[in-house]
């Protein structure tokens, strides 16, 4: 019995592999499992390689998870062109293609002895009871169905919602030979069983499958954003696509632009004309936005840009993912800026941090960057019921009636917050600019009027610096032994902090939500008495990093534990740099006590 | 353009004139285009506050801030795509767009054909003086074959575009073309051209006074200009229009060039329709994460 499997899988594109992974992510939260779906693809527009990762658990998952508990192999060549992504261990189930001729013990996995192998004329069984090779899929969902014991009846159920439309005939074929895995699996049992223990009857109750596209889409129209520009860009497209089907239906507007510029331009526009406003894009279009970033932050445009990153620079590896924009968010700009940029932790978190981007924007009169990665935009996760009623949605401050008699646009105000017109506002004419203006928005080349107006545009943001409710802090509070991450990796380094604490390894654990500006008082409180420790991030500056040194005291022994994207951070491995942290402290005390003679 | 307007009378060239002093030079084409400006707008009839008048950066860009609607001097060759998220938002309100040649047809000219074609109710005008003035005289796209400025000082290597021809080949639905020398059919063709239901492009001759040519100030176009009204010219047939576009550089023509009879629907006319046609299966905001619910 386990209760956390963690299945890859890998195939040519017309294998119906990645279709096979979303039948099993349906229906574990159907049967109320936590389960994680992550799709890998090859550079080929159509057929090439495909892989997926599943991580079934009665617990909530926090990450892909690491080795694999069960492979299936539908050829080799396209399996092993994955390679750490979808790792086999010692403890590994390979079920794979017998057709490839391979014998079990001599699989293409070098310096690997897997747990067992299992070569299953899969191929053969499609053919022989659905008459078509095609069914490959519904078969491998019958061997894990029954290996595994997992969602049987729905996915079943699922079949037959798939196959419907293509007739009675394709329906039956497909349940056959789903039914023929299921028998076989029962007539080969495993080595060990590697039965899913059933989830907790509550946890069927509401779940959502979703991805992290979809889902900072959804949340946008809830927060009320009712314009999107975009053009299309991998790993971001699914945001504007969402748009395309969505927006209408609550009276809003979407426009696929010509390109990159015009998408923003087209916001910057849109918010001018008072309605909240989103963009998205990936690293190169992030580039060519960045022009226009600057004119929101001039003009006081409210605007949320989402970059949702991938392997870079240029064109980089646009179907996998990296924190390697970090610098770019944060300080790509000419002339003093400072501009808010959010982090989400998970597809469920994404939900919260685009809510709070829009506040923010529509708060502070900002454009705010959503950084959020391929990994989480393109992964599917089962998703808890969430309580929308539970987050405030913030409108811009409005002019009063009053403030309208004689209207200045960029009014010095305590907060440095002025009200906003729009165009259809009588009395509210004022002109917009990216040339420097005074209160009243007239332009003006007066060094004086510029430097006040520059700590008007940075200061006003000043109150983020504090919002503890953007950190979460976990673990034992006066650890010496401290570990940062953000980001998809924050969910990796979470599970890390739990199986070190299991071990007596005293740690504790900072995910920053807002990671511009640096909330500079939140991290030393949270450095304070640490002695060493990771900051761990997918990139190969180790960014974080270094925009904390930029502000931050970070103590000495902390050091960041950074790689390049496509080169996935397991748990297992940040325990293991724990470990090492905790025993050269441990010689260090000693060498204090014992001063070499 | 919106239903919601005045009687005429009600608004006069000075409601739209405001407070700042123009930092043109003296004698600028553009001084003649703003007071056009302010009478096609008295004569349309909006109140200030329902206009929305955005530019991009060189000198005539500046001219938003010289009316008292809502303005935006934006950035260097992108207030067509800001103009057209405004009206995407609002579609009430009344949008202008207002630059140079630069700004219109060397940065920012990747905007225009997608302008056209996406047909937001927005006009257009370009102020053409064949040269950059507010960066002190350089080449633009639409100077002549030869000309020496401080960038080109043996003499430019390159072919101009020709605004009133990339506009009508990119399937524009209405193309004009003034001058200030001419301030009454100045004012008549922005008129019109705000009238229109649709993208409409008026290219307005407005000399640089600095560092443009002799032979091409507002004193020679009263004698090179030559109206289409008299010429006899039908503005609804797009061919003739493109034979006398053709001539764009050796010949001045002013007046309406182009009017599509037969306009097609406006991209936010069409994005009313489908807010209509689908509102019906919005869910309430609160509940809008159930569409994730796995069946």
């Amino acid at each position: 019995m386990s209760d956390d499997i963690v299945i890859g899988m890998a195939g040519s594109g017309g294998d119906g592999i990645v279709s096979a992974g979303d039948a099993m992510i349906t229906a574990a939260a159907l049967e109320g499992y936590h389960a994680f779906l992550t799709k890998s693809f090859g550079p080929q527009i159509r057929g090439g390689e495909s892989s997926c990762r599943v991580r079934l658990s009665t617990r909530p998952v926090l990450s892909s998870g690491g080795t694999l508990d069960v492979a299936v192999a539908l050829n080799w060549e396209d399996f092993l062109k994955f390679g750490a992504e979808l790792p086999v261990g010692g403890r590994t189930t390979v079920i794979y293609e017998s057709a490839t001729g391979v014998p079990a013990e001599r699989l293409p996995l070098p310096g690997v002895t897997p747990w067992e192998s299992i070569a299953v004329p899969i191929a053969e069984m499609a053919k022989k009871n659905a008459g078509t090779e095609k069914a490959k899929n519904s078969v491998v969902l019958g061997l894990l169905a029954g290996w595994l014991g997992v969602g049987r009846d729905s996915l079943l159920a699922g079949l037959r919602k798939k196959f419907g439309k293509k007739g009675a005939e394709v329906v039956q074929g497909n349940e056959n030979a789903f039914a023929a895995g299921v028998q076989y699996a029962e007539a080969h049992p495993l080595r060990e069983p590697r039965t899913l223990a059933a989830a907790a009857e509550a946890m069927k109750e509401g779940k959502l499958i979703v991805d992290g596209n979809d889902m900072c889409a959804a949340a946008a129209l809830f927060a009320g954003c009712e314009f999107f520009g975009g053009y299309p860009i991998t790993p971001s497209s699914e945001i504007m696509h969402f748009f395309g089907r969505e927006v209408w239906k609550y009276g809003g507007t979407m426009m696929q632009a010509e390109d990159e510029i015009a998408g923003i331009g087209a916001v910057v526009g849109a918010s001018f004309a008072g309605k909240k406003a989103m963009t998205a894009t990936s690293g190169p279009g992030m580039s060519l936005k960045t022009e226009m970033l600057g004119l929101a932050t001039i003009a006081e445009l409210p605007l949320v840009c989402v970059n949702v990153q991938r392997g870079g620079p240029s064109t980089g590896i646009p179907t996998k993912s990296e924190q390697s924009d970090l610098l770019q968010a944060c300080f790509s700009a000419h002339g003093d800026v400072v501009r808010p940029v959010l982090a989400p932790t998970s597809v469920a978190d994404t939900f919260g941090i685009t809510v709070e981007a829009f506040n923010v924007a529509e708060q502070y009169q900002t454009p705010v960057i959503i950084l959020s990665d391929q990994e989480i935009s393109q992964r599917k996760e089962t998703v808890d019921p969430i309580d929308t009623k539970a987050f405030t949605v913030v409108e811009r401050r409005r002019p009063t009636e009053s403030e309208l008699e004689k209207y200045e646009r960029f009014k010095a105000t305590d907060s440095g917050i002025s009200p906003i017109s729009h165009p259809g506002m009588p009395g509210g004419n004022y002109l917009a600019s990216g040339i420097e203006h005074n209160e009243r928005g007239a332009p003006t080349a007066s060094g004086e009027v510029h430097a006040r107006m520059n700590d008007k545009r940075i200061h006003k943001l000043d109150p983020l610096m504090r919002r503890r409710d953007l950190f979460e802090i976990e673990g034992d509070v006066h650890a010496p032994v401290a570990l940062v991450s953000w980001g998809s990796l924050a969910g990796t380094t979470r599970e890390a902090l739990e199986i070190a604490r299991r071990e007596g390894i005293q740690a504790k654990l900072l995910v920053p939500r807002l990671l511009f500006p640096v909330a500079e008082e939140i991290y030393a409180d949270f450095f304070r008495g640490v002695q060493a420790g990771l900051v761990v991030e997918q990139s190969h500056l180790g960014q974080l990093y270094r925009v904390l040194r930029m502000y931050v005291g970070v103590p000495a022994g902390v050091a960041p534990y950074a790689r390049s994207g496509s080169n996935p951070i397991l748990p297992s491995s940040i325990v293991e740099r724990l470990r090492q942290i905790v025993l050269g402290l441990q010689r260090q005390r000693v060498a204090e006590v014992e001063p070499a003679g | 353009m919106s239903t919601i307007t005045r009687p005429v009378e009600e608004y006069q060239a000075k409601d739209y004139k405001s407070d700042l002093k123009p930092i043109w030079c003296p004698a600028c084409g553009d001084y003649g285009v703003v007071q056009a400006i302010y009478r096609a707008l008295a004569n349309v009839g909006r109140p200030p506050h329902q206009i929305a008048f955005v530019s991009g950066i060189g000198c005539s860009s500046r001219i938003p801030g010289y009316t008292t609607a809502y303005g935006f001097n934006s950035v260097h060759g992108r207030a067509l795509p800001i103009a057209q998220g405004i009206k995407l938002a609002n579609p009430d309100l009344l949008v202008l767009v207002a630059g140079g040649d630069g700004d219109g047809f060397s940065i920012g000219g990747g905007h225009v054909a997608h302008a056209v074609r996406r047909n937001v109710d927005i006009t257009y005008i370009v102020m053409d003086n064949q040269i950059y003035g507010l960066t002190k005289g350089q080449l633009s796209p639409t100077s002549p074959r030869g000309l020496k400025t401080p960038s080109s000082a043996w003499g430019s290597l390159e072919a101009p575009v020709n605004p009133l021809l990339y506009v009508l080949g990119y399937g524009a639905s209405f193309v004009a073309q003034g001058t200030p020398a001419d301030m009454q059919g100045l004012s008549a063709v922005i008129e019109e051209a705000i009238r229109f239901p649709g993208f409409a492009f008026v290219n307005v001759q407005s000399p640089c006074v600095t560092y443009g040519q002799e032979d091409q100030q507002l004193k020679a176009h009263k004698t090179t200009m030559q109206p289409l009204s008299s010429l006899g010219h039908d503005p609804s047939d797009r061919l003739k229009a493109m034979a006398l576009a053709s001539e764009y550089g050796r010949k001045l023509y002013t007046g309406v060039l182009y009017r599509n009879p037969d306009p097609p629907p406006t991209f936010e006319a069409e994005a009313r329709r489908r807010q209509e046609e689908t509102k019906a299966q919005a869910r309430p905001k609160d509940r809008i994460l159930e569409m994730f619910r796995p069946q």
